[in-house]
């Protein structure tokens, strides 16, 4: 029987995986690659276009959906610097405003009250309960 | 005598673990996989056992929640709700709301008793079976996972396994034990992924963030409640003679649920359908079902539940989870530093009997919490989601950065995850199979770097033992049935075109 042979060197332990997994990675990637140019020949498409193709939902949501990665983005860089607390309630309150869409004054005043709520509560039961790291 | 604590902590959080479920099941979108993993920072509070009552509530909560907006909107709350409208749905219309979510709700507690007492008695044999595994059955077994898994993926095999490669591949990111090698990690982030990515940010990450940036695409629409169907006039009331006759339709259905539950990475969408078009099978008049059919509810429901129970046994057996919301469990397990697998039920007979408990207690619970109040809890499905998501946001960044204890490392991580599973869901790469080689990625190669050891590097190890080699055989038939079963879908969807 055919016998192929791995030997497991100790200094080097630690790329024998990596170097197969990777391996059945681009084996898999060209497979697929493969049937995407079969499925366009198929199809009678070309085989670089976008046309048609769409990666958005149709009418998405595009101040909601960058919104979202803006102010998360916000949040993560003003945390340490500004403390949890306050950091919170801050970007919590434009995640409010922002999904409800509303801007009268009555709808602002609504959005910072549940942050400072849920802020305040999180960092009671995290911070001082369960005595949990905040940032 | 239980040999285990139970007080009334244990059953506040279970009592507390149902309720959050139920609303996270309710709510179309959210499921109880994302449920668990954004609780899981607060077991850091609670010793193991504890946290379990809270956890397996969540998940059995999770799992019903769904029937509410599937029976009164037709939408399924969870993937695994989505027979359970069918006919749920047609009966709310004619006057029959709250008939059918009590019939769905009974349905629910049957399936999930039957369950348990699959995972009671079927555990400990498969784990005898599984002590007996050396590196090589070890290695090949998780080989097996993860072909079961792509297998499934309907019409996109091939992404699920290159999916659960690239999961094991990024697991392998870090430093490797056998000699404390850092490998894949390039150096400007050598102190922060020392030790790779952190699983629980990753599973927030997979499961929260993601969703959240699905929904904020479509921008955070609630589903629309039409009229109040709980309200009207009820034309039919629940009674327990809804059952007669389904005896062995709830039987045959639980145990569906159930087995496809075994089955590593099915999860609850398929163990219904396939439950449901079984029941349509045997059934005396099969053209009722989908006209609001007594019996398809019933099997829906109780197939869903099944779930719960049979997912846990090839996790507390093999050490394999069967469905993305026991791959969260196993999270949680990992957390407190306790190992599953063949020898968790010897190791840990506490934990095993409070697993058993807990799930006991969930379901009664959950039949209680919805059985009686269903008129009130059904107005779950109008919370506005725009006013949950951001405190979700908040709970997940808390929940990451206390993964070990203040790392804004694991924040970071959390968002390139989330941005990761909101790729892969557009890409439709399936994003379980991803999970699972993650979680499995550093066994699989320690098994593999093991059985290597032990043979000199001869390949041959890998052939030279008998249930070796019948799972090689299992692997060749998953392979074989992916391959067909591909095909036979792929066909059916451009016919459908």
């Amino acid at each position: 029987m055919l016998d192929f042979k791995l030997p497991i060197v100790y200094s080097t332990s630690h790329t024998v995986m990596p170097k197969i997994i990777f391996g059945v990675l681009v084996f898999l990637g060209v497979i697929l690659f493969i049937q995407y140019v079969m499925k366009t020949r198929k199809e009678g498409g070309r085989l670089f276009s976008l046309k048609g193709k769409r990666f958005f939902e149709e009418n998405y949501d595009r101040v909601k959906l960058f919104g979202t990665v803006v102010i998360l983005f916000g949040f993560i860089v003003f945390m340490k610097p500004l403390g949890f607390i306050l950091a919170s309630i801050i970007f919590i309150s434009l995640f409010n405003i922002l999904y409800a869409g509303k801007f009268g004054k009555k709808d602002l005043l609504l959005s910072i009250g549940i942050s400072v709520v849920e802020t305040m509560t999180v960092w009671f039961v995290f911070g001082y309960l369960f005595d949990i790291t905040l940032p | 005598m239980l040999g285990f604590e139970l007080g009334l902590l244990e059953l506040f959080v279970s009592v507390l673990g149902v309720g959050i479920g139920i609303i996270f099941g309710a709510l179309p979108g959210m499921t109880a996989t994302m449920a668990i993993a954004i609780f899981l920072p607060l077991t850091y509070a609670y010793e193991l056992h504890t946290s379990l009552f809270l956890l397996l509530g969540l998940y059995v909560g999770g799992i019903s929640g769904g029937l509410i907006p599937a029976i009164l909107i037709n939408i399924p709350g969870t993937p695994s709700s989505v027979t359970t409208g069918f006919d749920g749905h047609p009966m709310a219309k004619r006057g029959e709301g709250v008939r059918a979510l009590r019939i769905g709700i009974t349905a629910s507690l049957m399936g999930g008793l039957i369950s348990l007492v699959v995972l009671w008695l079927f555990t400990p044999v498969l784990a005898s079976v599984a002590i007996k595994f050396s590196a090589v059955e070890k290695f090949l077994i998780i080989l097996f996972a993860m072909t079961v898994i792509a297998a499934l993926s309907k019409g996109s095999m091939t992404k699920g396994i290159f999916a659960g490669f690239l999961g094991v591949f990024i697991a392998l990111m870090g430093v490797f034990p056998d000699n404390q090698t850092i490998r894949l990690v390039p150096d400007m982030f050598r102190i922060g992924l020392r030790d790779g990515f952190q699983l629980l940010p990753v599973l927030i990450g997979l499961f929260a963030f993601s969703q959240l940036f699905q929904e904020s695409e479509m921008g955070m629409k609630q589903a629309i409640v039409k009229q109040d169907m709980t309200k009207r006039d009820q034309t039919a009331k629940f009674s327990i003679k809804d059952f007669k006759g389904n005896f062995i339709n709830v039987l045959r259905s639980a145990s569906i649920g159930t087995f496809m539950g075994i089955l590593p990475g099915i999860g609850g969408s398929a163990a219904s359908l396939l439950a449901y078009s079984q029941t349509k099978n045997f059934s005396k008049d099969p053209d009722k079902l989908g006209t609001g059919a007594v019996e398809g509810l019933i099997s829906s429901e109780a197939a869903n539940n099944g779930l719960t129970g049979g997912a846990l046994v090839p996790l507390l057996s093999l050490g394999i989870p069967g469905d993305s919301t026991t791959a969260v469990l196993v999270g949680a397990f990992m957390l407190q530093g306790v190992q599953v697998g063949p020898l968790f039920i010897t190791q840990n007979p506490d934990l095993w009997k409070t697993i058993l408990f807990g799930l006991l207690v969930a379901n009664i619970f959950m039949f209680i919490g919805m059985f009686y109040p269903i008129k009130y809890i059904a107005n779950i499905i109008k919370i506005p989601k725009n006013r949950l998501y951001p405190a979700i946001i908040l709970l997940c960044v808390v929940g990451a950065f206390s993964a070990r204890s203040g790392n804004m490392v694991d924040v970071i991580t959390l968002v390139i995850f989330g941005l990761i599973g909101y790729f892969f869901t557009k890409l439709k790469v399936p994003v379980t199979t991803f999970l699972i080689g993650f979680i499995l990625g550093r066994d699989l190669e320690k098994y593999f770097v093991d059985s290597l050891k032990g043979s000199a590097g001869s390949f041959s190890v890998f052939f030279s033992r008998p249930i070796g080699n019948f799972i090689w055989v299992l692997i060749a038939l998953s392979l074989a049935y992916a391959y067909y079963d591909n095909r036979k879908f792929q066909k059916k969807s451009r016919t459908m075109k």
